[in-house]
């Protein structure tokens, strides 16, 4: 079967000069979705980061912990309760407090969010920590997170300085990142050092033990349903706590930070503004190609052809626009979300979905200059083009 | 002996009985056409009587705005009809549906003063596009190179129009309206836009064409110099036909200047 002339597509690539501008043009409006999208994304995915990274199927926390920022403790006996239930492996307590961290070259004060677990759980297993084990069971000892903001100071190994007013010597560091209640950064010890820094504080100071867990996580063994797990424990166990799957704890802390803050909105508005911005420049190119045409198309369409046929010509021209357009406009964004990590310390991941996501708008986007500038072909009158 | 005599009684009957509706192409007969609406309305034709029947070429001249190309475009099926009768190829033309128009006009070759080449298509995809408008196109470049060796172009199939001459290019618009075979082809002063020579070529060309096709051509023209291929010259004046004579009558009762 012989293939239609791809008049779509000759139109397209005939002349170079302003194949290049019309692909500039789409990549300019891909670039600027994938930037403020990526902005949004980052806000969102850094606030989660530290609980994806947490190995359980299922997370305790007290009832009122609505968010990451809120520092409720529940009782570590529920974990042992919990643990009781068939299904449930394993269960561990992870401590967390927001500590002052003395910078080791400039020595002024930052808050810092400590993380402290039994060494022996597998709580946070990031190969770094994982290698540090035994250097981080002596006393007096922490690991640093190196995407930490700079205000922390140097990190090198065996440094001296001081956490919540108390000498420690930094072992290594770790690589995970900051969020909106880390401060300025996250630093990991054993739960034998967090009480040797927590358990004797001052009057005003809020003191610690290992009675009050601020996360539980729990293993369930293979085969065992989380979902029913889930309905089992949160009825049977006192309603001091709140019991979730891992995946709908993440969601819950990602809806907090989406329905209290305005990032969302912001964001939405900058990535439309960018969607309109490049329906009026492909609508621009399109309409310019389409007038420059208009004699040939009012011939087309003497010689019998359809309004539907000359409709998809245009459409055509707007898809290969936008697919040919949105492969420079992703290979820059992938650079540019390189280049703002480095700079920023923001987590911008470019997944799969979120790709696949802007592709759509992007041939969307083409649609809808088509859309409007298909008019001009639409309303050519073929008798026109007669004593022209 | 008294086999071939018998054919050729057959062949004399058959050109008899058909010489009436079957033979003819084109027919108009009291056609009014206007232009606006309301106070606006604007009377173009007058009462237009006109048959033009099989093979021949006709050639329509007159001052500008006397309603020739306005004819031109309403026998092309290209503008929508209320009053008269206009008959092309058998089909009546007032009051057909724009759907049915467009079915009309796959059956009619155009040519335009300007060749209207898609300047990113060779010559060869040019003409391939109007074979694609029937349903049957499996051979569209076979067929396109066939029609573009009829005009003189076989060198030139995989030239884009840049690179032809506006001689070459209005052949390539003659090998597109005639590579469907159309029944009537319909021309609007096809060499306005070329030299002396080139415009004898394109006409010529067409002469050779329609004849071996066996079909109708019309053409709006004010080009003088080719008056003589014409079997017959219709002059329009004001929306009125003024005369309908053969090009010898015509050219000793018209002052060629005043054709201008």
């Amino acid at each position: 079967m012989k293939m239609r002339t791809p008049l779509a597509w000759f139109n397209l690539t005939h002349k170079r000069q302003r194949l290049l501008t019309a692909l500039a043009g789409v990549s300019f409006a891909v670039v600027l979705m994938f930037i403020f999208k990526g902005f949004e994304n980052a806000l969102y995915d850094s606030q989660v980061q530290l609980l994806k990274a947490l190995n359980g199927d299922i997370v305790m926390v007290n009832r009122i912990k609505t968010s990451m920022f809120v520092p409720e403790k529940f009782a570590r006996r529920r974990l042992y309760q919990a643990e009781a239930f068939e299904g449930v492996d394993a269960a561990y307590p992870l401590y967390t407090t927001t500590a002052d961290w003395k910078n080791p070259d400039t020595k002024k004060i930052r808050p810092l969010r400590v993380l402290a677990f039994n060494l022996n759980d597998p709580v946070l297993p990031i190969p770094e920590i994982l290698a540090k084990r035994s250097a981080l069971q002596m006393p007096r000892t922490a690991i640093v997170d190196s995407k930490s903001r700079s205000e922390v100071g140097s990190l090198a190994i065996g440094t001296v300085t001081e956490v919540a007013k108390q000498a420690v010597r930094l072992v290594g560091t770790f690589s995970l990142g900051t969020d909106f209640t880390s401060g300025n950064g996250n630093v990991v010890m054993s739960d034998q050092n967090f009480i040797r820094y927590f358990s004797n504080l001052g009057p005003d100071d809020d003191e610690r033990n290992l009675n009050t867990v601020d996360i539980g996580l729990l293993k369930v063994a293979p085969g065992a349903d989380v979902g029913t797990l889930v309905q089992t424990l949160t009825q049977r166990l006192p309603i001091d706590i709140l019991i979730y799957s891992k995946e709908d704890f993440v969601n819950k802390e990602l809806n907090y930070w989406k329905e209290n803050t305005n990032i969302g909105f912001i964001f939405s508005l900058l990535t439309v503004m960018s969607f309109l911005v490049g329906v009026i420049i492909v609508y621009q190119i399109l309409y310019t190609d389409v007038a420059e045409h208009w004699a040939e198309y009012a011939t087309l369409k003497a010689m019998g052809y359809s309004n539907f046929f000359l409709l998809k010509v245009v459409i055509q021209q707007a898809v290969f626009m936008g697919l040919l357009g949105f492969l420079p406009g992703f290979l820059i964004s992938f650079g540019l979300y390189r280049v703002t990590a480095d700079a920023t310390g923001l987590l911008m991941q470019m997944t799969p979905p979120r790709v696949f996501n802007t592709l759509v708008a992007t041939v969307i986007m083409c649609l809808i200059s088509g859309a409007i500038a298909v008019r001009k072909v639409q309303s050519t009158d073929p008798a026109e083009v007669f004593g022209t | 002996m008294s086999h071939s005599s018998n054919d050729l009684s057959n062949h004399l009957s058959n050109d008899l009985s058909n010489n009436s509706a079957d033979q003819i192409a084109v027919s108009v007969r009291h056609l009014d056409y206007y232009y606006g609406q309301g106070d606006l309305r604007k009377q173009v034709l007058y009462d237009i009587n006109l048959e033009l029947p099989k093979g021949q070429i006709v050639i329509m001249t007159g001052p500008s705005g006397s309603g020739k190309t306005t004819l031109l475009t309403l026998i092309g099926a290209l503008r929508f009809l209320q009053e008269g009768s206009l008959n092309v190829l058998g089909q009546e033309l007032v009051g057909l549906s724009k759907s049915a128009l467009v079915e009309v006009r796959r059956n009619i070759g155009f040519i335009f003063q300007g060749h209207n080449l898609f300047d990113s298509l060779t010559a060869s995809q040019n003409v391939e596009m109007a074979v694609e408008v029937l349903d049957d196109w499996g051979n569209k470049r076979q067929r396109a190179i066939e029609m573009l060796s009829q005009v003189g172009l076989a060198e030139r199939v995989d030239y884009k129009p840049k690179a032809l001459s506006g001689g070459q290019k209005q052949r390539v618009a003659i090998a597109r309206a005639l590579v469907n075979q159309p029944s009537l082809i319909l021309a609007d002063e096809p060499t306005a836009a070329l030299d002396k020579q080139s415009g004898r070529d394109v006409v010529t060309l067409m002469q050779t064409l329609a004849k071996d096709q066996g079909c109708t051509i019309l053409m709006v023209t004010h080009d003088n110099r080719i008056l003589d291929v014409a079997d017959r010259i219709v002059n329009l004046v004001d929306g009125h036909l003024e005369s309908d004579q053969n090009f010898t009558t015509f050219s000793q009762t018209h002052d060629p200047k005043a054709l201008v």
